[in-house]
């Protein structure tokens, strides 16, 4: 990487950083800091499924179920046990990786359609299973009063109340960081060259001696795991949990934030996560309409820009050298 | 009480008629499929459009039912140009497995949200002329729609299952599925084809919607609720397989009449999908791997 | 004489075609060894069973002793056997440098960690594995294109691409799938003298081939299939005498 690469890439992280620190600031509104929250939350699960999906090309659209798993186990032990957060937090995260592993390791053999079907199969059966296993989940009534995290009281500083929509933006804001640099660390190791081979040709890939079972496992597990955490931040700050939040539906929106934003990018589900989380909220006015939005963008983007978002700056970017300095712009 | 012989035979004539529904719409996925390689996930959207027709035909505009079905299987046609044109076609030339039916889902989010917007979330109750009247074998009632839909269903097949079996453009469709290259060069237009069986297939999706109304809750969202079980029967009988789908359509149908009657209707889709899951455990391929050998 | 492979009674069924019948044959090592035969005689689907991509519905593989049965396609790859495709199976978006270094990656020995965060062994390992894989890339005349993007190459550097990335798994076994399909008479020249290099250097060969100057010239005993089934197995002067194989091949004119 040439360093005014470099230089840039250290821009723009600073840039992300001060946007994070600024967004409840600029937005007083109760409401829009709420909004702010769902960006972050539909953040971590645009990421999770850019990973299997864009990074190891499997089409998963289980997403929605491991948000559920996630929100439900976490729940279920702060409420009925009476467990602490973060603890929580924690078997909710396992709990989804595991379960993204166990489809993965069940898919196997399965390929291309055959693997998405499956994975919706799953979504709709572990929807069906909060709906209907009501001594444990309260099916279509819900479960209240689920508290948010507890305060923090750091040393010297004034106590922290995630009750605060903008404290817990901060909070998830922070751990869907944490998500991306870690995911941008697991991309540019060997084991994202790993996924990149069975992304481009899974055949070859286990003819080079690739264990693509194991790594599409892996890579399951890592976008499962992030959505788990992501449910169990959603429960704590909604308060109410009901299982139509996780029908399978939710999986495609997840799938439209990462295919508009720019698939098999780590900037692109974030892009993308922002823009379908903000638009439909700043079309209320629309109507019902402004649901469209979803669709219209993900059939457009497919057929005409599948960069998404970021592959159109990259284009633009392109012309804008090659106008410059014709001839300057790297393959 | 009824005695056990009445509740099977009940059940039995109701597992019928629901899976001649669900194999209509699956039929309509596996025909795609075979000569396409690509699943439409806009099919199940196409259903409820069909649905939505067929309602206004017969409640706000006055038309008979059985004339709705004929409404309803051609604004499905209508539909299916519309989506091969805009989305298939184009999407070819790119040569990606998983593109297209990224944009299916697209394009059924689309039509889900728009249908929403246009029709509401409150679902509209479909009445069909023959839903009431009920004939009476000894302890068994059927009613006149549920013969109309087995007549219709098994027409329909028949007509579907001579077309591909004894026309021309029947054989070369199955040729196409085959290998579209040597179909190519054979001199039969694999675009044509292509167009005709997703029109087809996009039309049966339509008919389904008309039969499916009275049946289902009718609100934007009814074909979400049938596509996945589409997928599961599709799954089960072999990706491109008529027989196969035609079968465990049947098979799927009878699951639920049964499950219905024993168990929580929730319970349904558990079972269904669980089969679904063991399926694709066992026989990964389906039974395509038996048909044609992927190309290494 | 101690085999280096060995198939026995392979079978495999599709639908209602048996596509592969009963097939055995022996190699020994540093053998070159042809399947040759007419279009949709099999031969594609016995390396497919060879190369453990499909499960076959009866026999048994040897390779280097070891039972193969039931392995799965990786596992084979990391006892030494190698697999370059029929239809080109390149990683399209990567560059020619990276596809070679996939070959690499089942040399890897360094600790879990550093699979996530780059150490020194996991350096040095890179600095070995690049070095290697140019050397690979100029064997097969690609030593000028390490940084192009592989699905923009001509067709015949696509090939010696596959081959490239083939050989850095250090294969003891190479099956290679028509590899000089779409090459014109002097890229099969090259590729003769490669795979003839390859043969002095210790690698043992098995080649479907249709193109029937590069099957005699190089192999040293060739397996004719028809219809899943054995229909000839000698050396090439024996085969190009035998009636049954001309007959095969009568309407079949390979050039």
């Amino acid at each position: 990487m040439s360093e005014p690469g470099a230089g840039r890439r250290w821009a723009f992280r600073l840039l992300v950083l001060v946007v994070i620190a600024l967004g409840p600031v600029v937005m007083r509104d109760t409401y829009w800091r709420s909004v702010l929250v769902v960006c972050a939350l539909n953040v971590m699960l645009a990421l999770g499924l850019d990973f299997v999906l864009g990074y190891a090309g499997q089409l998963n659209l289980g997403q929605a179920a491991f948000y559920g798993i996630g929100a439900y186990t976490s729940t279920l032990l702060v409420t009925r046990l009476g467990l602490s957060f973060w603890p929580s937090l924690v078997a909710g995260t396992v709990l989804a990786g595991v379960a993204g592993v166990a489809l993965a390791l069940f898919a196997v053999r399965l390929r291309g359609h055959y693997l998405a079907i499956a994975s919706l199969g799953f979504a709709v059966i572990t929807y069906q299973v909060l709906l209907q296993w009501i001594s444990l989940t309260q099916g279509p009534l819900g479960i209240y009063a689920i508290p948010p995290p507890p305060s923090l009281a750091l040393p010297g500083l004034p106590v922290i109340d995630f009750a605060n929509p903008a404290r817990m933006f901060y909070l998830v804001a922070m751990f869907a960081l944490l998500a991306y640099v870690v995911l941008g660390a697991l991309v540019r190791s060997p084991i994202g060259e790993t996924l990149a081979a069975i992304r481009e040709d899974e055949v070859s890939a286990a003819a080079l001696g690739i264990n693509t079972p194991a790594w599409k496992a892996f890579a399951f597990g890592v976008g499962s795991a992030i959505a788990g955490m992501a449910g169990a931040f959603y429960a704590s700050f909604i308060g109410t949990l009901v299982p139509d939040a996780f029908f399978m539906t939710e999986s495609f929106t997840v799938l439209a934030m990462v295919i508009v934003g720019g698939l098999g990018t780590l900037i692109g589900p974030v892009a993308g996560a922002i823009l379908l989380t903000v638009l439909p909220e700043a079309l209320r006015g629309v109507g019902d309409l402004r649901l469209i939005v979803y669709g219209v963008s993900l059939t457009l983007v497919v057929l005409f820009v599948p960069g998404g978002l970021v592959g159109t700056v990259r284009t633009l970017r392109e012309r804008v050298v090659e106008r410059r300095a014709p001839g300057a712009a790297t393959a | 009480m009824p005695d056990a012989l009445t509740v099977v035979v009940q059940q039995t004539i109701n597992g019928v008629v629901l899976g001649s529904l669900y194999v209509l719409v699956a039929l309509g996925l596996t025909l795609i499929y075979g000569v396409l390689v690509q699943i439409n996930f806009a099919h199940a959207d196409i259903v409820t459009v069909g649905a939505f027709a067929a309602y206004f035909f017969t409640h706000r505009f006055g038309g008979h039912y059985v004339l709705s079905i004929g409404v309803a299987l051609a604004v499905g046609a209508v539909l299916g140009w519309l989506i091969n044109s805009l989305v298939f076609v184009p999407l070819r030339r790119r040569g990606s497995e998983l593109l297209p039916l990224i944009a299916t889902i697209g394009v059924s989010i689309l039509m889900e949200n728009a249908s929403l917007a246009a029709f509401g979330p409150i679902p509209y109750a479909f009445e069909s002329p023959y839903s009431g009247q009920v004939i009476r074998l000894g302890r068994i009632f059927i009613s006149l729609q549920h013969l109309l839909v087995i007549a219709v269903a098994g027409v329909t097949i028949g007509l579907l299952y001579a077309f591909i079996r004894y026309t021309v453009h029947g054989k070369a469709l199955r040729a196409v599925a085959q290998d579209v290259e040597t179909a190519g060069l054979m001199g039969i237009n694999p675009n044509r084809l292509i167009m005709l069986t997703f029109v087809i297939g996009s039309a049966l999706a339509g008919l389904s919607g008309a039969l499916l109304g009275p049946v289902l809750v009718l609100t934007p969202f009814a074909g979400a609720s049938v596509i996945v079980k589409a997928f599961a029967i599709v799954i089960i009988g072999g990706f491109g397989n008529m027989e196969g789908t035609i079968l465990a359509g049947l098979l799927v149908g009878l699951i639920e009449a049964f499950t219905t009657q024993l168990m929580n209707p929730g319970l349904i889709d558990i079972v269904v999908f669980a089969l679904l899951l063991a399926t694709l455990a066992l026989r990964p391929t389906g039974l395509i791997a038996e048909r044609r050998e992927e190309n290494v | 004489m101690n085999h280096l492979f060995r198939a026995d009674t392979l079978s495999k069924r599709f639908g209602g075609v048996q596509a592969v019948q009963a097939i055995s044959f022996e190699i020994a090592e540093r053998a070159i060894f042809a399947v040759i035969g007419p279009n949709g005689a099999g031969k594609s689907t016995l390396l497919n069973l060879l190369n453990g991509i499909i499960a076959a519905d009866a026999g048994s593989t040897w390779f280097g002793g070891v039972d193969l049965t039931g392995l799965a396609a990786f596992r084979r790859a990391r006892l030494g056997l190698g697999r370059t495709f029929q239809k080109i199976r390149l990683f399209r978006h990567l560059t020619v440098l990276d596809n070679v270094l996939a070959g690499f990656h089942v040399h890897h020995r360094i600790p879990a960690w550093q699979y996530v965060v780059h150490g020194g062994a996991y350096r040095e390992d890179r600095a070995r594995f690049g070095a290697e894989a140019r050397e690979l890339l100029a064997f097969v005349g690609l030593a000028d294109r390490a940084s192009v993007v592989a699905g923009s190459l001509p067709y015949g550097e696509q090939r010696m691409l596959e081959l490239a990335r083939a050989l850095a798994t250090r294969p003891r076994l190479l099956m290679a799938d028509e590899p000089a399909a779409g090459l014109n008479a002097a890229e099969v020249e090259r590729l003769v003298e490669r795979l003839s290099r390859l043969r002095e250097r210790g690698l043992t060969l098995i080649v479907v081939e249709h193109n029937m100057d590069l099957v005699m010239n190089l192999a040293d005993r060739v397996l004719v299939m028809d219809h899943g089934e054995r229909l000839f197995e000698g050396t090439p002067a024996d085969v190009q005498r035998n009636p049954t194989v001309i007959a095969a091949y009568l309407g079949e004119r390979a050039s």
